[in-house]
């Protein structure tokens, strides 16, 4: 990978993001419309002008209903990542410290656990813990926990044998002081850094179980969940389909461009053979 | 290397236990009680009803129990009854398999058949113009939810073209899912096969088979594609997981009668031991062809399969 390539990429996807992550701040300003009052058009309504997107079988204001769709999805991302990646981030340096059976014993779950598709997982937790906003986003970010262990452990791993982790033990620092105090502070700016790649698949996920009908409820104006009302109209209105489906393509798209560069060096599902 | 497959054989056996137990576990994730959950939806929801129901799924034993009673029934092929229609999980999960099957293997097909192509591209071409492109596509690939991906083929090939039928079970109807499949998971595809090429380039016996003055061809061939297709094998089981996973959505965008569809039924009726029972079917199925995968391994990789 050149220099060059991964700086324009990531670049573009930083800028996405910007605008993005602004969009959705200033949404509610933004939009013409409440996103979730009826009759504000013509049920259907084909795009056009005052109705940039069209209108939902409902006469919602789809264009209204993306950009507040932002929101959600966004929302759902950040707290499932927040939540995943400080408890992956525990487990993933108490193994990586503790000793080697269980260390195997920690690393053997992992990859059990890796090895089912993350959207699965939070799926089959969603399933008994019922749907809805606050149980998606917790099966979201449980789905993510393997993932953000197995890099956490990988970074910690390579610490641990570093002399200044030697010399605060000679110096008397116990072992949850060590690994906190300062353990932590030197793989922080990495696993920051890896928070960004679980956006993609949290933002995928939260769609996939909306638009099952397993994550965020109707009528709020999650992507997922747009796509799952507008499936009914696909002859009547191929629109509806569009604008929320390209909105997730973009978001995800974004954090992608950025994370891509790093993916390829913490990545277990790339490891090969091991 | 029969040592080998043995060992293999006990940690798939051990995968699978640890699956059946935190399956039987997750009834008790059910916030409130898993019973009153179950029958929210039901007019004969009578006290003594939900009683006898509470006893037949065993909910009145302490936890471990629960779980060993799970696990031993479980391992004697018996998944319980389902709360709608009192059937057997196992049989209605089986009989829908072989669809499930077929579309998966189908869309490993044709993903395999975009990735592996864009792959060697990539990698034969490292940092120039084909491996920006195949990397762009890739990252484009993985950024398109599959079920909206399959809303617009849907949209476009069978309600906008009429070519292809909107829903059924005919070999007409899986082209559509397939081709969804197929074409998200190549990006997997196309990524695992360019990093497993690269590796290969900067083999020692690429550069003596480049000492040795062989053409171009030749070295790609013999000393790279081969070793190159049998690495892939062993990734070839993590896709499949992952697009079986996949698969689980586009079944139901796609109305296909596989055990994906009747899942997220389950799923919306609060069906627990059918949820439980696809967890297990899933996850058999997946561990199976993982080891299948890695016994084809040991005996296409000569390094390997020698004592």
């Amino acid at each position: 990978m050149t220099r060059r390539r991964v700086s324009w990429t990531v670049m573009l996807g930083i800028g996405m993001v910007a605008l993005i992550l602004i969009l959705a701040a200033v949404a509610p300003w933004l939009a013409p419309f409440d996103p979730l009052r009826m009759a504000v058009g013509p049920r259907l309504a084909a795009p056009q002008a005052g109705f940039w997107f069209g209108t939902d079988e409902f006469g919602r204001d789809l264009f209204s209903r993306v950009l507040c769709g932002a929101r959600l999805s966004i929302g759902i991302g950040f707290v499932a990542i927040t939540i995943g990646l400080v408890l992956g981030g525990v487990i993933g340096v108490l193994a990586a410290f503790s000793g080697r059976w269980v260390q195997a014993l920690v690393l053997r779950a992992l990859d059990v656990l890796y090895s089912f598709p993350d959207t699965l997982i939070a799926l089959a937790l969603v399933a008994f813990l019922g749907p809805g906003l606050s149980n998606a986003t917790i099966a979201i970010a449980i789905s993510l926990i393997p993932f953000y262990a197995r890099v956490t452990f990988g970074l910690a791993a390579v610490e641990r044998p570093k002399p200044y982790v030697e010399a605060a033990r000679l110096a008397g620092v116990s072992h949850s002081r060590l690994l906190a105090v300062h353990v932590l502070p030197n793989i922080s700016q990495t696993l920051i850094v890896m928070g960004t790649l679980g956006f993609s698949s949290a933002i995928l996920s939260a769609a996939g179980l909306s638009f099952l009908g397993l994550g965020v409820q109707p009528p709020a104006p999650e992507w997922g969940a747009i796509l799952a009302g507008g499936r009914n109209y696909l002859t009547k209105a191929p629109w509806i389909l569009l604008c929320p489906g390209l909105a997730i393509c973009l978001t995800v798209l974004s954090f992608n461009l950025i994370g891509d560069s790093w993916r390829d060096l913490v990545d277990p599902r790339r490891r090969g053979r091991s | 290397m029969l040592g080998a497959i043995a060992r293999r054989l006990a940690a798939s056996a051990a995968t699978l236990i640890a699956v059946i137990i935190l399956a039987g576990l997750l009834i008790h994730i059910v916030p409130g009680d898993p019973v009153t959950a179950m029958m929210a939806q039901s007019v004969t929801a009578t006290p003594e009803v939900m009683a006898e129901m509470r006893r037949h799924l065993g909910l009145d034993l302490p936890v471990w129990q629960q779980v060993g009673l799970y696990l031993f029934h479980v391992v004697q092929g018996d998944l319980g009854l389902t709360i709608r229609g009192n059937e057997p999980v196992l049989t209605l999960l089986i009989q829908r398999l072989p669809n499930t099957f077929m579309l998966a293997v189908s869309g490993l097909g044709v993903a395999l058949a975009i990735g592996l192509p864009l792959g060697f591209v990539a990698a034969l071409n490292r940092n120039g113009l084909g491996d920006s492109v195949v990397m762009l596509i890739a990252v484009l690939g993985v950024s398109i939810p599959s079920f909206w991906l399959g809303l617009v083929l849907l949209q476009v090939f069978s309600l906008d073209l009429g070519w292809l039928p909107v829903a059924g079970s005919g070999w007409r109807n899986m082209i559509l899912p397939a081709l969804t499949l197929g074409v998200t998971y190549s990006a997997l595809v196309a990524r695992m096969t360019r990093s497993t090429v690269i590796e290969i380039l900067g083999e020692d016996y690429v550069r003596t088979a480049r000492a040795r003055g062989l053409r171009e061809w030749q070295v790609l061939s013999i000393h790279v594609l081969r070793p190159a297709l049998i690495n892939i094998v062993t990734v070839v089981g993590l896709v499949f997981a992952y697009l079986m996973g996949g698969q689980v959505i586009i079944e139901n965008v796609f109305s296909w009668n596989g055990i994906g569809r009747l899942a997220i039924q389950a799923m919306l009726q609060r069906d627990y031991p059918l949820i439980q029972g696809f967890i297990i079917v899933f996850a058999s199925s997946v561990v199976l062809v993982s080891v299948v995968l890695d016994i084809l391994y040991r005996i296409l990789d000569p390094r390997l399969s020698r004592p």
